[in-house]
């Protein structure tokens, strides 16, 4: 078995073992070995996991904290093992996606590695177009955008990304449905 | 399709003048470098334009055009090497006063090749409006009339401009720069939306503009009715000619490196065989 499926599996296993475990302290510590194992990029992988929970986390600990107050219940157990979870599964997904060749990991399945191609491509595409959108803006804005401005922009991205996903979409499977991929 | 190396090449309408070289230089690029991650983008790229000057810049895809012209909109930060403004360095760090920003940003303007990437205000109208509207102008409405009608948009004005084609999506993004009255005019594949006719309508359009614009494009027949000076990058992300466009459609050893021409079987009556050439629509 070569070592990115072998990576793969444990990452798999790891994200299953995080959903059971309960205890604040085993999260911890698995967040700590996660980190470990992020070598010299530990520091970034924490910062980048901080920043993409960091407001969905808020408003889950808020909303929680109100409802604890209400009910009269102590939260901080619940919060630091909510926080410590999502965290760690946030951390380890950042380090699966920095150590393993996803396209090697699945090279046992034909579909697989097909959908796995057609979602790369996508996510490159998508993520060009996304430069493209916030620097067209930055390009024609002679001041600051305003909030209006910034809500119009982004409005407007989210729009096109939509259209162009369904676009994409329907294109793709007519290519697979073309190549005799789907047998209907 | 026509062979390329076998037409008269006829020059830009609007011809630099002779003292033109004179000049001080309105932008320099000075030994530009950019890498993603480890790929090069450019590598070591110099050249300077001059006020009036109409350049193309010619590279296959993938060769860095893009990118260069997102450097030379203070929009991306090279990894190596710098270019000035009117003399003065320009990086998205220096942008950040607001007086050169804003001065910078009037001046320079950069049309996306996906001109939908540019558009996000409800109609045409605000599309052009936006940016005189931020300059503050007493004649914003006077303006965009006015482009609206150069680019001949204007009966799309109270349209959400999500709604137009993509050719007057590029049209409606071209008054939005030009209302403005932009010194240097960078455009990336502007004709790459549009109809043969409407490229035609464009080619005559920026000729007749006399400001500084530098266009991109990888459609080699296009090259001499854009501009009277070339800038090619080569697949090795370099710069590896700057002159006149008449001189480079006669090297068809440096158009093959730079991977603008093409070789394949083709016909002539009875006769079969194989040249380098270059079609006139790509």
């Amino acid at each position: 078995m070569n070592p990115d499926r072998v990576r793969l599996i444990a990452y798999l296993a790891a994200v299953l073992a995080v959903s059971i475990i309960h205890q604040p302290l085993w999260l911890a510590l698995g967040l700590g070995l996660t980190l470990l194992a992020g070598g010299r990029e530990a520091g970034s992988i924490l910062r980048r996991a901080i920043r993409a929970v960091l407001l969905f986390n808020l408003l889950i600990s808020l909303s929680y904290l109100v409802m604890a107050w209400l009910h009269a219940v102590s939260p901080w157990q619940m919060l630091l093992r909510l926080n410590l979870r999502v965290l760690l599964l946030t951390s380890l997904t950042f380090l699966f996606i920095a150590r393993v060749n996803l396209f090697r990991a699945l090279d046992f399945s034909r579909n697989l590695t097909y959908v796995l191609g057609l979602a790369y491509s996508q996510s490159l595409t998508f993520r060009r177009a996304h430069d493209d959108f916030r620097l067209a803006l930055a390009s024609r804005s002679l001041r600051r955008p305003g909030l209006r401005d910034r809500y119009r922009a982004s409005a407007a991205a989210i729009s096109w990304f939509i259209e162009k996903s369904l676009h994409a979409a329907n294109q793709s499977a007519q290519a697979l449905r073309s190549r005799g991929f789907f047998h209907d | 399709m026509t062979e390329m190396r076998y037409r008269v090449v006829k020059p830009a309408l609007a011809e630099a003048s002779p003292s033109e070289k004179d000049t001080a230089p309105v932008m320099q690029a000075i030994d530009i470098q950019h890498r993603y991650g480890d790929a090069e983008i450019l590598r070591g790229i110099s050249f300077a334009l001059h006020p009036g000057e109409k350049v193309v810049l010619l590279g296959c895809n993938g060769s860095g055009k893009s990118t260069l012209l997102k450097i030379l909109n203070g929009l991306i930060q090279p990894t190596a090497g710098h270019f000035m403004y009117q003399n003065e360095p320009i990086t998205p760090k220096r942008l950040r006063t607001p007086e050169l920003h804003r001065r910078f940003r009037h001046e320079v303007a950069l049309l996306f090749q996906n001109p939908d990437a540019m558009l996000f205000n409800p109609t045409v109208f605000d599309e052009i409006a936006f940016g005189p509207r931020q300059l503050g102008l007493q004649d914003v409405s006077d303006r965009v009339n006015h482009w609206a009608e150069q680019v001949g948009v204007s009966r799309h004005l109270s349209r959400p401009p999500f709604s137009l084609s993509g050719g007057e999506k590029q049209k409606v993004c071209l008054a939005a720069l030009l209302a403005l009255d932009p010194k240097v005019l960078l455009l990336d594949e502007p004709t790459a939306a549009l109809d043969p006719r409407s490229t035609g309508w464009l080619i005559d359009f920026l000729s007749g503009l006399g400001i500084t614009i530098l266009t991109t494009t990888h459609n080699l027949s296009l090259a001499p009715e854009l501009g009277n000076r070339a800038l090619v990058l080569g697949e090795d992300h370099s710069l590896i000619y700057d002159g006149p466009i008449q001189t480079l459609l006669a090297d068809m050893e440096r158009l093959a490196a730079a991977n603008l021409v093409h070789t394949h079987r083709h016909r002539h009556g009875n006769i079969e065989h194989r040249h380098t050439h270059v079609h006139d629509w790509q």
